[in-house]
């Protein structure tokens, strides 16, 4: 059912702009719930742990989670496909106009939704407006090793491209964009394209079933293409209007 | 209490007291912007102006601009491949510390200068692609000794760079080919993106 | 200013200009206190700001799946999987991604140390060739048949050099043992594929090639045998043939991970899997109008359906999908191996794929293939082999003991008595990374590296369809003062002198390693060759190891199996409750997950709860008894007690309760210790034919203590069921 909740289309980036738009698909019939892909995102992306506290109180720093529900009661139960639920990167981002200091933009180049961290300054906002909850909030500083000495020597595996946020910033999935600069680099060095499923982000890479596909969605050819074509694929609250990037594949008996 | 507060500030103490704060917090931050802009004193006091002016390309201490982010910091045995065949390693003062790092292997501990502060990828690559000398952003080096940045390398500063060379190449496109535009203005909206350099 | 102003005054204000200068001093710019230490000399293959790439092996579990590590200026940052090794293919998961937070861990043993006290944690600081005298004399200075060895899951160099050692001096071989291994109940799949098929080996269930598969508690999505690659070939099953999509049943108590993925689960009464195998198969052998095999004649359908709660209407069913699918695969494995009828319900199992027509078939059942260094795969010891062990460690015929790889004061049951034997053994030398309660309990700790700055090579047990053996190289130098554990034996053979240090004439690990894979350069099929041993270590090294190109799945002879008799019994339990007890092996944490911080926070796939020990109960159940999620709970069994806070889990038997293994360490790093607790607390020492434990094999009583502990959980409490539901 579509809903008209009069949501203001910010069209940010005429097509002529467009350096690509990058997508992803996600087939739940194949995703197993195995938080490879978490834990793959965790260690790309330096996001720290917050400790069983924080984690009570909802403070838990996961870009990816796999959501699941339960149905009915025993014998008669059965649980919700496993969805891997990450940054939608919506076309018609909801957490993009509220930002007051304009640290939530839309890329336009890319037509990712980016969080700039160094212009927020924590209203969270932001992930108030995100209907998919996929925005997290530094509450404390926990990736500094100067307050949390058990960090010292863990510190060692932090990735040098991506940036280690302080407190007050929020973060979220970015679809791996050092990832993606880093080929289109490399692909402008050699004087050429970038090829289909050269970009990987972490999650994609580590998943064992093979159940993320990511690329070029403005490439009728790519792999992700095709595969959010077909006709068990859906969005996330579609009927908001956010658009967004990602094409879920429902899993079941359905073609 | 505060109705307390605010008339003890009115009082002259109160107001001498807000002068002291202020002039405080002021010459803190002009301290705090002239150290971050003067070169610290490093381990060795190294004379660009003397490599360069032998002849020795920035590409050959600084190989990592051509390929990558960063250019990266010689290691002492790129320094050591010429000086150990000079007389004058073994007698001067200024190559000691050198000599002692080689000796018993220890790293010469550099300070950075061209900073950019940690939420901002920088990659050298593109910019020697896009056909810039190292002088353009780094100043004549050929005239210093350690190296001091001749401009402030804020986000201005590399904008207006962005920014020029892009424009610039829209106004001035002569065929007006609405291809070539599109393709101008791709770049332009690449390079003045935020996740160019930030993410 | 026309007033004066006194000297108190002035003072104060001296105090704030002071105070806010002392403040804003930290506000100095971040160079000021960096410095850069460039390579002092630089690898010809690094450049600055582009990382290096290295090969190795994974061993966080012994499945064995290739690395690429990618590291930056000497340190590693990121784990990917060797896109070239047949086991995963490109693949981690989250334990694989995970074993960073274990290289730089905090809680690392760095040096090797003397522990004048056991269980102290306080311990003297040794140098490394005082270490080795400490070996070489245990070696040397012991009867032979005092010497025990007591290493991990995983056969890799370490084990073919311990072995020969042991051989050399005519200690008895090593035993090696692992918690996965325990709930695996690998020798209970041996002995079945060795009484069915007359060959021995560990089965390959060609889960890829099916489109119809049976699971009768295997967990293979989790943590069981091959975990990556069998996640992969279930990916295959479902979406990547041509004609049908595959469909899963599952048959466990609990609904697990995998069962959560399965197109039906059926919550059979524990005990009675076998039952319902025969079942499936007479009913199947009528359909068809086969005369009756013998295999499956003693079995009364209807008492099979009373027993089991599986109606007739849903066997009938379940053989009605035999006809509908071109390649059915039943599996056992799990809990349903994990009780006193284990080893025949196995058996049932492959009794039906040979009903099933699929024994040596694509899509059916096959032996491993054998790693290329051997001739047969070597399994880990047994529940009731460990007993064996524990026993002579109490009857004091063991003077020095060895372990390596293994916690076997956390991986085994406490009930089997490790702890109190380890006491009558004179000399414990552990060589463990991690500070864990065995390592606790030794006189000496000479700490092996990690994995990740490790050479060698590990041999495959099974996952992939070619024989393979997958490389290990240092991604990064030693971090902390650690020596291979590999090193420290040959140096000490070196010390002892004499015929120990003839024997084995190598000058460090690498020669050794080169002298084993030396034996492949004769070795055809595989998928590069060298002509000597320096260029094919260096292919090996760059590849991450050698593997066959072939097919190595070995198809067994099925001449026999149906004319094999069983007895549909349901299996006997342990203890007076009114609960059956599943433990399962935490999906995330594995059996050595607790101390990296990173996996305390991934979420468990079912009850997304971090950093803890649950105990599932039946929500009708909790709601009969008048427990609420987040009480804590006592659970006491024939052997111990526990207590865990509860998660009212949906997907549970009302008469079955569950909990997670990996938590409950006393020791093991500052993540670990003291966190929740260990189901094998509970455990017995009964076994099932094969000598594996029953882990599953326990009735328990649940006792409400009136404590309340909440658990930290992703989903949140709210709306778990949904709002519509009643709570």
């Amino acid at each position: 059912m579509a809903i008209d909740l009069q949501i203001p289309v910010f069209n940010n980036n005429s097509e002529a702009e467009l350096a690509g738009r990058w997508g992803m698909s996600i087939d739940q019939d194949l995703c197993t719930g195995c938080q490879a892909c978490v834990a793959a995102c965790a260690m790309e992306n330096n996001i720290p742990f917050v400790g069983e506290v924080d984690a009570g109180y909802g403070r838990g720093m996961h870009w990816i989670r796999i959501e699941r529900f339960w149905q009915g009661t025993f014998p008669e139960v059965k649980m919700t496909p496993y969805q891997p639920v990450m940054c939608q990167q919506c076309h018609n981002a909801p957490c993009e106009p509220v930002c007051p200091v304009f640290a939530s933009v839309h890329s336009a180049s890319e037509d990712l939704n980016l969080q700039v961290y160094n212009r927020c300054v924590g209203t969270r906002y932001c992930a108030n407006n995100c209907p998919y909850q996929v925005r997290v909030f530094n509450w404390r500083d926990y990736a500094d090793a100067r307050q949390r000495p058990e960090l010292v020597t863990l510190q060692n595996q932090l990735n040098p491209d991506v940036t280690v946020r302080r407190r007050g910033v929020m973060e979220k999935c970015t679809f791996c964009i050092q990832r993606i600069r880093h080929v289109e680099d490399t692909a402008k060095s050699e004087g050429r394209d970038i090829r289909d499923g050269e970009v990987v982000p972490a999650c994609a890479q580590a998943c064992p079933a093979d159940a993320i596909v990511f690329g070029r969605v403005d490439d009728p050819a790519s792999k992700v293409s095709q595969a959010s074509k077909a006709s068990r694929g859906s969005h996330l609250l579609e009927e908001l209007g956010t658009l967004p990037n990602v094409t879920y594949l429902a899993g079941g008996s359905t073609k | 209490m505060f109705k307390k507060f605010f008339n003890a500030l009115n009082q002259p103490l109160g107001r001498v007291g807000i002068l002291i704060t202020l002039l405080v917090v002021f010459s803190a931050a002009v301290w705090g912007i002239v150290q971050a802009q003067t070169a610290p004193p490093q381990p060795i006091q190294f004379p660009h102006n003397l490599h360069v002016g032998v002849g020795i390309q920035c590409l050959y201490c600084h190989p990592g601009a051509l390929r990558g982010p960063s250019p990266g910091l010689p290691t002492e045995t790129k320094c050591w491949g010429c000086h150990q065949q000079m007389a004058i390693t073994k007698t001067s003062p200024l190559l000691k510390p050198l000599v002692q790092a080689v000796e018993s292997n220890q790293p010469i501990h550099w300070i950075p200068v061209a900073q950019v502060p940690d939420f901002v990828h920088f990659i050298h690559r593109p910019h020697i692609a896009a056909g810039l000398n190292c002088e353009d952003c780094h100043g004549n080096v050929s005239k210093m000794t350690v190296y001091q940045s001749p401009q402030v390398m804020n986000m201005g500063w590399c904008l207006s760079c962005h920014r020029a060379k892009t424009e610039d190449n829209i106004q001035n496109n002569p065929n007006h080919d609405p291809a070539v535009t599109a393709m101008l203005q791709e770049k332009r909206t690449k390079l003045t993106d935020c996740s160019t350099c930030h993410y | 200013m026309s007033e004066q102003i006194s000297r108190r005054d002035f003072l104060k204000l001296a105090g704030v200009g002071a105070a806010t200068t002392a403040v804003l001093t930290g506000c100095g710019p971040a160079s000021r206190y960096v410095t850069r230490e460039p390579y002092t000399k630089m690898p010809e293959y690094t450049y600055n700001g582009l990382s290096t790439y290295y090969a190795t092996t994974c061993r966080e579990c012994s499945a064995g799946c290739g690395l690429v590590v990618r590291t930056m200026q000497g340190r590693a940052i990121k784990v990917e999987g060797n896109g070239n090794n047949p086991v995963n293919l490109g693949k981690t998961c989250a334990r694989g991604q995970a074993t960073l937070h274990g290289v730089y861990n905090p809680d690392r043993v760095t040096d090797p140390i003397h522990r004048s006290t056991r269980g102290s944690e306080g311990a003297d600081k040794m140098d490394w060739d005082a270490a080795i005298q400490v070996v070489a004399d245990a070696l040397t200075k012991n009867k032979p048949e005092e010497i025990a060895f007591l290493m991990g899951m995983a056969p890799d160099h370490l084990f073919d050099l311990v072995t020969d050692l042991a051989k050399s001096i005519g200690a008895p071989a090593p035993v090696r043992f692992g918690a996965l291994g325990m709930f695996e109940a690998r020798t209970t799949l041996m002995k079945a594929a060795e009484d069915t098929f007359g060959q021995s080996g560990l089965p390959f269930f060609d889960l890829g090639g099916a489109d119809l598969v049976l699971s009768f508690g295997a967990n293979f999505l989790e943590t069981w045998l091959s975990p990556v690659a069998q996640t992969r070939e279930f990916s295959k099953m479902r979406r990547g043939q041509q004609t049908k999509r595959g469909y899963l049943v599952q048959f466990e108590s609990r609904m697990s991970q995998t069962g959560a993925k399965a197109d039906e689960w059926i919550p059979v009464t524990p005990g009675t899997e076998a039952m319902v195998v025969l079942a499936i198969g007479r009913l199947i052998a009528e359909a068809r109008s086969l005369s009756l095999p013998p295999a499956f004649a003693n079995v009364d359908v209807n008492s099979v359906a009373a027993a089991s709660g599986v109606t007739l209407e849903t066997l009938n069913h379940l053989v009605g999908l035999f006809s509908s699918y071109d390649h059915p695969l039943i599996i056992p494995g799990g809990a349903t191996l994990g009780l006193g009828n284990g080893l025949q319900a196995a058996e049932a199992v492959l009794a039906l794929n040979a009903l099933a027509g699929n024994i040596g078939k694509d899509g059916g059942v096959y032996l491993s293939p054998i790693n290329p260094l051997t001739d047969a795969y070597h399994r880990p010891a047994s529940g009731s082999e460990m007993q064996d062990l524990i026993k002579s460690m109490s009857d004091g015929k063991i003077k020095v003991l060895f372990v390596h790889g293994v916690n076997p004061l956390f991986e085994l049951p406490v009930k089997l008595g490790f702890g109190d034997a380890a006491k009558h053994v004179q000399q414990i030398i552990s060589f463990a990374t991690f500070p864990d309660e065995t390592a606790l309990q030794a006189d000496y700790v000479f700490p092996d590296h990690h994995g990740l700055e490790s050479w060698g090579y590990q041999k495959v047990a099974t996952g992939s369809a070619s024989s393979v053996l997958s490389g290990a190289q240092p991604v990064i130098s030693p971090f902390f003062n650690t020596r291979s554990t590999v090193d420290v034996l040959l140096a000490a053979t070196q010390k002892a002198g004499g015929a120990l240090a003839s024997a084995f004439p190598f000058k460090d690990e690498v020669e050794f390693m080169d002298s084993k894979l030396a034996g492949l350069l004769t070795v055809d099929g595989g998928f590069f060759s060298a002509p000597e041993i320096n260029s094919f270590a260096a292919s090996f090294q760059q590849y991450g190891g050698w593997w066959k190109t072939t097919d190595g799945r070995i198809a067994p002879s099925s001449a026999d199996v149906l004319n094999k008799t069983f007895k549909a019994e349901a299996a006997q339990f342990d203890g007076q409750g009114d609960f059956f007890f599943v433990p399962f092996v935490s999906p995330i944490l594995g059996e050595a997950g607790a101390n990296k911080p990173w996996l305390q926070e991934v979420p468990d796939p079912t009850t997304t709860v971090v950093w803890n020990t649950w105990v599932e109960i039946n929500p009708t159940t909790a709601d009969k008894l008048g427990i609420q999620d987040n009480d804590v709970v006592k659970i006491t069994s024939a052997y111990g007690e526990v207590e865990a806070s509860v998660y009212k889990y949906p997907g549970i038997r009302p008469d079955t309760i569950a909990m997670p293994f990996g938590q409950g360490h006393t020791a093991y790093g500052q993540f670990a210790k003291g966190r929740g607790v260990n189901p094998a607390d509970l455990f017995g020492p009964s076994v099932n034919e094969a000598g594996d434990l029953a882990f599953a094999g326990l009735k328990v009583r649940i006792e409400k203590t009136g404590k309340k502990r909440q658990l930290s959980r992703l989903e949140g409490v709210l709306g778990v069921y949904g709002f519509d539901a009643k709570q």
